[in-house]
């Protein structure tokens, strides 16, 4: 009761209220949308008494209007060209009616601010609305989260001086989407994530597609002294169990296949034995294999023609050609940052501890791999790590994994993309990792596009800015505790603004996420196209073009030249 | 150009006409619907004959932006009760207010303001509420019990005027939504409660303490309030929207069959015509006046006595000391019905002030009547949530309110009527309220 009489009284309770929102009547500017607001109530306790508690909600909404503006007076102002405040209209009168969702209650006369209870009896209309103090507003959030390993993402969006702690513990063990749209922080709120799991030794495997995550590296020594973290580069291994994904490669990166052409390529597959190690290798030789097939006529397979086989021959050699250019690119990304030590992908079967191990973050820098490929490759390697937790072994320690960009490895059904290998691996470590303690993180601009039934296995949501109305309606659909009126507020978020809901914390909060400066990358930073088209310098081939170019617009013009 | 197709062409476009002439469709039987236009043609020709002969018309000018560049000094009152409807049986829950809206567009400091001027929360059962005196009556009727909300809430618009002229306010205007004089007759009848004493001292300190209960009920409270009203500095109109009756029409008739312009035979069938068609002012008048016209006003007695039910009762002969009305008409808007403009005294700048009234008019196009007293009708409404629940804590706010904002002027009497222990306090309060 002490608390609640230092705290500025900011409204009046509104109309009818139930035991899950009310609405109260706002004094101008003396509270935002997302604010945390308090009332004081008397609620029937369990042996018939009646207490004094205070009642802690959130702004949901607020709006404003002035309901003694005639609407039709709009038309002769204008059509007169009369300035309002010559006239008698009210111009003052704003109001601002405020949508209050109900967090639950504290009892008053205690001590500390204890963990909050759900309502079971209705805020008492014309009560007054409170602004509780940050310190206060804190402290309930900490007594409410009520976890061992509290987690600091930010503060409330509209109170700095409130930081918002998320729990650790159900961050890990369950499973968490991002989203927003491009440069809206997702990928900074993923950082702030990772740096606390390394400070609390926590294991992370990160699939990097643009390099976001290279900062890490750089800045390791620096920041991040006690642990180790590992930038590995992908290699096309596959075992000899995983045909299945040797099959789906070559089939969709290769040319489009007629029925005897797969059936071929099924029994070339058969027939030659692959022993494990580069796939690139294998694929060669099957491609060397299928020509001297063809080249031999039928004689090994009865019902295939050599004109097929030379089409799967074919294929073979532009799947080869096309895994080649990938790995190169891959490469040639790596040569640009000489400075970082990026080691080839360990055996995931075999030595997954390379990957996993305590204290150790591990990146997967999978730039320039096309999703296919991509695909294939993190299907491989969580399905062997994911065994390893699964074996009563347990070869390796809990694990973190996050995936960016996760439409490319878990695309909606929608999409028509089957046969994506990831899916169905992703697909069981979220429907399993609970019990093994393999949490993921799915990030994603388009959530619209990444498959439902995964999407709704996320317990935790942090959404930041959405314009397209379709990947709005996508997190409200995957999420139990994100409200339209959350939804609404989507397309308004700031950079770095986020919607945080579910089980990390105990109701959905816009939180300003932390933003840590110092874990940019600094060789590839933020993209600045203006600063490298001044220092652009043409490649010696593109020079050599331009030099032909101008000889053939010379040969052309001479040639269209009239004779006369 | 005739008359005749000029008048045929208004009644085409003419919504409330139309609207009557449904209505009799519903209602009235063949011959009546046949004849209804007809009829009403007929009478409006006359009645701008007369109206002519009289020279009655006037026109209006209203240039929005040079009017309001002109009369943005002005400081108008805007004055509208509201009463909930909400009513269960066992207890009478009841919120009645009256609200002011002042505004002077050119103000330096603070331009507007709403005033809760007059609120009373309470239950109508209490014996011991603070608005009127207990009755004790198993059979009280729901009639009764609306009569008491009306006859409360007229009071209460009455008392606001009175309140703004006791405190000698400066105003260049002042509106009420509705009649300026409203007809006392329901109040006549039999078992009608007096005011309490506390309600009539706060309200109207002009009535004396000493005297009997009889000059606490609403007849004799209301009158003496009239005539205070009527004593103002400042002009006071009640405007209302649409007329149900003819006074205008048949005051007109009446003053002719007095001068003889009009045999006796004439004007009572013409009176028995306008009763069976149930043709009202609006009707007529929307006919014949222009957008931007006006009527100029004419005295009307508006408590006719024997006229009903009162006949005979104590209060008959009350009913000649109500003071006269003067009713003039202004048609503000092309589709809407000329709006009604009541007054206690005949208008000291008759065309300043319908142009006024035109004027602000004009802001609300649609319902064709002065925006300001839209604005105070939002204000004054009691809102639905004002259940019974709330109204206790609303009352508790009021009161805090009333107090942290030292506002007396506005409140004041509302926190007198809210609360017993504020018995003492003398009615214009001289500061100090939460002594
Ligand atoms: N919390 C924050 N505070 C301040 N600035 C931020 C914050 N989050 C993001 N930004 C700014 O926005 C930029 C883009 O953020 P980020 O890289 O996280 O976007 P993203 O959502 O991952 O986009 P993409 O989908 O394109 O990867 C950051 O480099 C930074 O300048
Ligand atoms: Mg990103």
């Amino acid at each position: 009761m002490s608390k609640l009489n230092n705290w500025k009284a900011i409204g009046t309770v509104l109309g009818e209220t139930d035991i899950n929102e009310y609405h109260f009547s706002l004094k101008n500017y003396k509270a935002k949308k997302g604010d945390i607001v308090t009332t004081a109530s008397r609620l029937p306790s369990t042996d018939g008494t009646v207490i004094p508690v205070t009642v802690w909600g959130k702004i949901s909404s607020i709006e404003r209007f002035n309901a003694f503006f005639p609407a039709e007076a709009a038309q002769e102002l204008t059509n007169e060209d009369i300035d309002i405040r010559d006239t008698i209209l009210p111009t003052t009168k704003d109001e601002l009616r405020c949508k209050v969702i109900i967090l639950g209650y504290t009892e008053d006369g205690k001590e500390k601010i204890s963990k909050l209870l759900p309502l079971n009896y209705p805020v008492m209309p014309a009560a007054i609305v409170k602004y509780p103090s940050s310190k206060d507003v804190e402290e309930l959030f900490i007594s409410d989260l009520d976890s061992s390993h509290p987690i600091s993402i930010g503060n409330l969006l509209a109170r700095k001086d409130v930081e918002i702690k998320i729990d650790g513990d159900n961050l890990i063990s369950r499973h968490i989407s991002v989203w927003g749209m491009s440069g809206s922080g997702k990928t900074v709120f993923v950082r702030r994530i990772l740096t606390e799991l390394l400070n609390l030794k926590y294991p992370s495997f990160v699939l990097d597609i643009h390099g976001d995550y290279l900062g890490f590296v750089q800045k390791q020594k620096k920041y991040f002294p006690d642990n180790k973290v590992k930038l590995f580069y992908p290699n096309l291994s596959v075992r000899a169990e995983d045909k299945e994904i040797v099959y789906t490669l070559i089939d969709k990166l290769g040319n489009t296949l007629t029925d005897p052409q797969r059936d071929f390529l099924n029994s070339l597959l058969e027939k030659i034995k692959y022993e494990g190690g580069s796939l690139l290798q294998y694929i060669k030789l099957l491609n060397v294999k299928a020509r001297e097939f063809a080249s031999s006529g039928s004689a090994s397979f009865k019902n295939v023609k050599p004109a097929s086989m030379f089409v799967v021959a074919r294929s073979l050699r532009i799947v080869s050609k096309k895994l080649e250019n990938m790995e190169q690119t891959n490469a040639r990304h790596r040569r640009k940052m000489s400075h970082l030590k990026f080691e080839e992908l360990p055996d995931s079967a075999t030595e997954p501890e390379k990957i996993i191990s305590k204290g150790q973050m591990s990146i997967l820098y999978l730039r320039g791999y096309e999703n296919l490929p991509a695909s294939a490759i993190v299907s491989i390697v969580l399905e062997n790590l994911f065994r390893h937790r699964q074996e009563a072994s347990e070869e390796i320690a809990p694990f973190f994994t996050v995936i960016e960009e996760a439409h490319n490895f878990i695309p909606s059904r929608s999409e028509n993309k089957d046969d994506i290998p990831s899916v169905d691996t992703i697909r069981k470590v979220i429907s399993e990792g609970r019990k093994f303690g393999t949490g993921v993180m799915i990030i994603s601009q388009r959530p619209s596009r990444v498959d439902e039934t995964i999407a709704s296995q996320c317990n935790s949501q942090v959404v930041f800015r959405i314009v397209n109305q379709r990947d709005q309606r996508a997190t409200t659909r995957d999420s139990e505790t994100l409200s339209n009126d959350d939804a609404k507020q989507l397309p308004n978020l700031a950079n770095g603004q986020g919607i945080i809901s579910g089980q990390i914390v105990n109701y959905s909060l816009p939180v300003q996420i932390k933003f840590d400066e110092k874990l940019i990358n600094d060789d590839i930073g933020n993209e600045n196209f203006i600063d490298t088209v001044e220092n652009w310098d043409d490649k010696e081939s593109v020079k050599l073009r331009k030099k032909f170019a101008k000889d053939f617009a010379d040969i052309n013009e001479i040639d269209s030249r009239r004779a006369n | 150009m005739t008359l005749k197709v000029d008048i045929k062409d208004k009644i085409k476009q003419n919504s409330s006409m139309f609207v009557n002439f449904i209505k009799n469709a519903i209602t009235a039987s063949p011959k009546v619907q046949n004849n209804f236009l007809e009829v009403t043609t007929k009478v409006a020709e006359t009645a701008l004959k007369i109206i002519k002969d009289a020279d009655l018309i006037v026109d209006l000018n209203y240039k929005g932006k040079e009017f309001w560049s002109i009369n943005r000094c002005k400081t108008s009152c805007f004055i509208d009760g509201g009463v909930d409807r909400t009513s269960i049986i066992s207890s009478a829950p009841l919120s009645i207010r009256a609200g002011s809206y002042i505004v002077k567009p050119d103000a330096t400091s603070k331009r507007e303001f709403f005033e809760e001027s007059m609120v009373f929360l309470g239950d109508l059962y209490d014996p011991k509420n603070e608005l009127y005196d207990f009755v004790d009556d198993d059979f009280e009727e729901d009639q009764m019990l609306n009569k008491k909300k009306d006859g409360a809430r007229i009071i209460f618009e009455a008392a606001t005027i009175v309140k703004h002229i006791l405190l000698n306010k400066k105003f260049d205007y002042c509106f009420l939504h509705g009649p300026l004089e409203a007809t006392v007759m329901p109040f006549t009848v039999a078992g009608f409660p007096t005011f309490t004493k506390f309600a009539v001292e706060n309200m109207f300190p002009f009535i004396s303490k000493n005297s009997s209960v009889e000059a606490r009920h609403f007849i004799n409270a209301y009158l003496e309030a009239l005539n205070y009203i009527k004593k103002s500095k400042f002009p006071i109109y009640g405007i209302v929207e649409t007329s149900n009756s003819a006074p205008y029409i048949k005051n007109l008739l009446f003053n002719y069959k007095i001068k003889g312009t009009i045999s006796d035979k004439d004007y009572n069938s013409v009176i028995k015509t306008i009763k069976k068609y149930k043709i009202t002012d609006s009707h007529i008048l929307e006919i014949i006046l222009s957008s931007g016209q006006a009527l100029k006003p004419l005295e009307v007695k508006k408590q006719l006595a024997g006229f009903t039910v009162t006949s005979g009762s104590a209060w008959e002969e009350k009913m000649d000391s109500f003071p006269k009305v003067f009713i003039g008409y202004i048609k503000t808007s092309d589709n809407q019905a000329p709006v009604r403009i009541e007054s206690l005294n005949y208008p000291k700048y008759l065309i300043k002030d319908y142009e006024y009234i035109l004027g602000t008019s004009r802001l609300l196009p649609n319902y064709g009547f002065p925006v300001g007293l839209n604005v105070v009708d939002k204000f004054a409404k009691i809102p639905n949530w004002m259940s019974k629940t709330s109204r206790k804590y609303y009352a508790t706010h009021l009161l805090r309110q009333a107090i942290k904002n030292k506002d007396q002027n506005t409140v004041s009497l509302a926190v007198k009527i809210l609360s017993k222990k504020s018995r003492s306090w003398k009615n214009r309060p001289i500061g100090g309220i939460s002594k």
